[in-house]
């Protein structure tokens, strides 16, 4: 799939001028963005970019100030203001895994994986476990099913994390900074995972550093600084080829790292 | 009437012990039923002190404060003497637990706050975006883990509460130290029958105060 | 209400014996806590049983077997200074172990500094680990300083003429059992607040963790 900035049809997710701020400091600033079914998008930036911001308004970790939030045509709209019902909707169709993976230390990983498909899907324990040790195999840590999760490598909990976010079959995947907290052999073991799952054509978003992995990944990318896109297309021409200054100071920051 | 032949410490002791062990029973019974009452009570305030709504909030704060800022002794007093007047009329064995329980309670409601507030946000972020409610998250993520993160300094808590037992003497409730009393103002020997009494409640606070840190430090590695 | 008068007026007395027995009890800690980190064995585990002990007898035992039992045999103690040596020296208990806990939270990296750094041991304790040490002290000193407020109705049990005893002696001679106890409970929750207060506000300030 070729990365395009205003994909035809109807897209999975809409942003409208969503605005955000904290104390004074304006995390997004009007930011408008579509999201096709299927795709994977990559959104990078120095820190403090409001890249994090912006992805947490998504599934309304964060409220927006202003604007307008549309997942799967259900439009949610800002100023705090949404029922608990349609909260519940919105999240579950949307799964989120985080950068310090915020596993449940005092359950095991299989019951991680079940107990948010018991209380929220309405499964059966015996469905539920089931679906786990599927999602288990698919990360490769079926073995790992009832330890618990500090007995586990960093990049062993964070697949177990995007186990988690799977099992409620959600429409969209947020990533954010995946990788950030693990070493970079461990890293590579949940990129291959997040690969995977765009292959099987996830709609992905996913807030990193990992360049490499957008290039190879991604089927379109955003660069955000000071909460704003400055610079969106495809991963390669705007890598190889940034049009703004700012996104060339940037990238080459990263590559001297 | 048994006469002592010798008049040796010790021998004193074990006259006196049977007394202060029917009195340390006593002082355990009340201790264990304030336990009960009072944590239970004490994990219902902690919750209903961190609600979000302030209308449940503030009330539930309130009275742990006047809990906690209360003398356990001006407590005793309050229920066995002070609510007669208000014609609750209780024993000292009930009045002794229901104070007790009450000044556990407001306690035990702090430390287990403290404990719930003690979870690592991420844990509530993850519980919100995986679409668990707010009860959901409460009973399966923050609870079991606030409980455990509070248990050791519960455990301390528990200890003092026999300590705080003692109190109760001023009730007239047969318990470790009031035996002990009376049994020294009956013989004079108060300094004797005193330590003695002391030992018993020593053997029971320090090896349980020795148990607790040995817990802590497991929980730690464990973590 | 002439329930209030006496009570108030015995409020000076209470404050007055919780600091003295706390005043007592802080500098008793330093001697304990140095006894407890001796390199001399004897004197370390003497120490850390004085300590072990009188923390872990309830303070009213205590109390009684210094007034009771010392105070009324050869030695004659009044009350006040049975009270305020028997709550003293549990103060003192407590002291030592927070002030234990505070030496260990500056850490040794800072020892290990001023060590490298050639300074004398008196200095490195009075410039460089102490000041750190009482930052972290002081607000659980100061915890303790409500509870022992608290305590010190303890002592109304052996005559000491503060609130706890004078609210007896109203509620005997009054008709009315409530309300005498209620204002006493008052009053020590007023005494306590501007503590407690006093205890947020330090904890903020001298708070040396990095802000986030």
């Amino acid at each position: 799939m070729n990365g395009v900035e205003r994909p035809p049809g109807n897209p999975i997710l809409r942003l409208e001028d969503v605005r955000k701020e904290f104390n004074g400091h304006v995390a997004a600033d009007g930011v408008s963005l579509d999201v096709a079914a299927g795709q994977v998008v990559a959104i990078i930036g120095p820190s403090g970019s409001g890249k994090s911001t912006l992805l947490r308004c998504v599934n309304l970790l964060e409220v927006p100030d202003s604007g307008r939030i549309t997942v799967d045509g259900q439009p949610t709209d800002a100023g705090g203001r949404v029922s608990t019902r349609d909260l519940m909707n919105l999240r579950r169709r949307v799964g989120m895994v985080f950068q310090s993976f915020n596993l449940f230390p005092h359950l095991t990983v299989l019951r991680n994986i079940s107990l948010p498909q018991e209380r929220v899907l309405g499964r059966t324990r015996a469905d539920a476990d089931a679906r786990s040790m599927a999602l288990l195999e698919q990360v490769g840590l079926a073995a790992k099913a009832r330890a618990h999760p500090l007995r586990c490598s960093g990049g062993q909990q964070q697949r177990v994390a995007i186990a988690r976010a799977l099992a409620l079959d959600p429409k969209i995947m947020l990533f954010d900074e995946p990788t950030s907290a693990l070493d970079p052999e461990l890293g590579l073991e949940v990129l291959s995972v997040m690969r995977e799952l765009a292959n099987e054509g996830m709609t992905m978003i996913v807030v990193t550093h990992e360049i490499h992995f957008a290039v190879d990944v991604a089927d379109h990318l955003i660069v955000m600084a000071d909460g704003r896109i400055i610079e969106q297309g495809g991963p390669k021409s705007v890598v190889n080829d940034p049009r703004v200054p700012r996104t060339r100071t940037f990238l080459s920051a990263i590559r001297d790292r | 009437m048994q006469t002592s032949l010798s008049t040796s410490l010790l021998n004193d002791w074990s006259d006196w012990l049977p007394r202060l062990l029917d009195g340390l029973v006593v002082s355990l019974q009340v201790t264990g039923l304030s336990l009960l009452f009072g944590f239970a009570a004490g994990l219902v305030f902690a919750l209903l002190s961190s609600s979000a709504s302030p209308v449940v909030r503030w009330p539930s704060l309130l009275l742990v404060e006047i809990g906690r800022g209360m003398p356990s002794l001006v407590m005793l007093q309050i229920v066995y003497f002070g609510l007669p007047g208000v014609g609750v009329t209780l024993d000292t064995f009930p009045a002794s637990v229901l104070a007790l329980s009450l000044t556990t309670a407001s306690y035990t409601s702090e430390i287990i706050r403290a404990g719930l507030r003690a979870v690592p946000a991420g844990e509530r972020e993850a519980a919100d975006a995986l679409g668990m409610s707010r009860a959901d998250a409460i009973r399966f993520i923050i609870v079991p883990q606030g409980l455990r993160i509070a248990l050791p300094t519960l455990m301390g808590f528990a200890i003092l509460v026999l300590q705080i037992s003692a109190l109760a003497f001023s009730l007239g409730l047969p318990e470790l130290l009031s035996q002990a009393y009376s049994i020294g103002a009956s013989t004079f020997r108060y300094l004797d029958v005193l330590v003695l009494a002391g030992l018993l409640y020593l053997a029971i606070t320090i090896p349980a105060s020795w148990l607790v840190g040995r817990f802590e430090g497991r929980l730690a590695t464990n973590r | 209400m002439d329930h209030v008068g006496p009570i108030l007026a015995a409020a000076p007395v209470t404050l007055g014996v919780t600091a003295a027995i706390f005043v007592v009890g802080a500098l008793l800690g330093v001697v304990l806590v140095t006894g407890r980190r001796s390199g001399n064995r004897v004197i370390r585990s003497t120490a850390r049983t004085a300590i072990d002990v009188l923390r872990g007898l309830p303070p009213i035992v205590f109390l009684f077997i210094v007034f009771f039992g010392i105070g009324s045999g050869a030695i004659r103690l009044s009350p006040i200074e049975a009270a305020v040596i028997g709550l003293g020296l549990i103060t003192a208990a407590h002291m030592a172990e927070i002030y234990r806990g505070s030496l260990l939270a500056v850490g040794p990296g800072q020892f290990e500094a001023s060590q490298a750094l050639g300074l004398s041991r008196t200095t490195t304790y009075l410039r460089v680990i102490g000041p750190q040490a009482i930052r972290v002290a002081v607000p659980s000193m100061i915890t303790w300083a409500i509870s022992l407020l608290k305590d010190s109705a303890l002592v109304s049990t052996i005559g000491v003429a503060e609130i706890m005893s004078v609210t007896n002696q109203d509620a005997r001679s009054s008709g009315s059992s409530l309300t005498p106890f209620v204002i006493a409970a008052i009053v020590y929750i007023a005494l306590g607040t501007p503590l407690a207060f006093l205890s947020r506000f330090l904890e903020r300030r001298l708070s040396l963790s990095v802000r986030s």
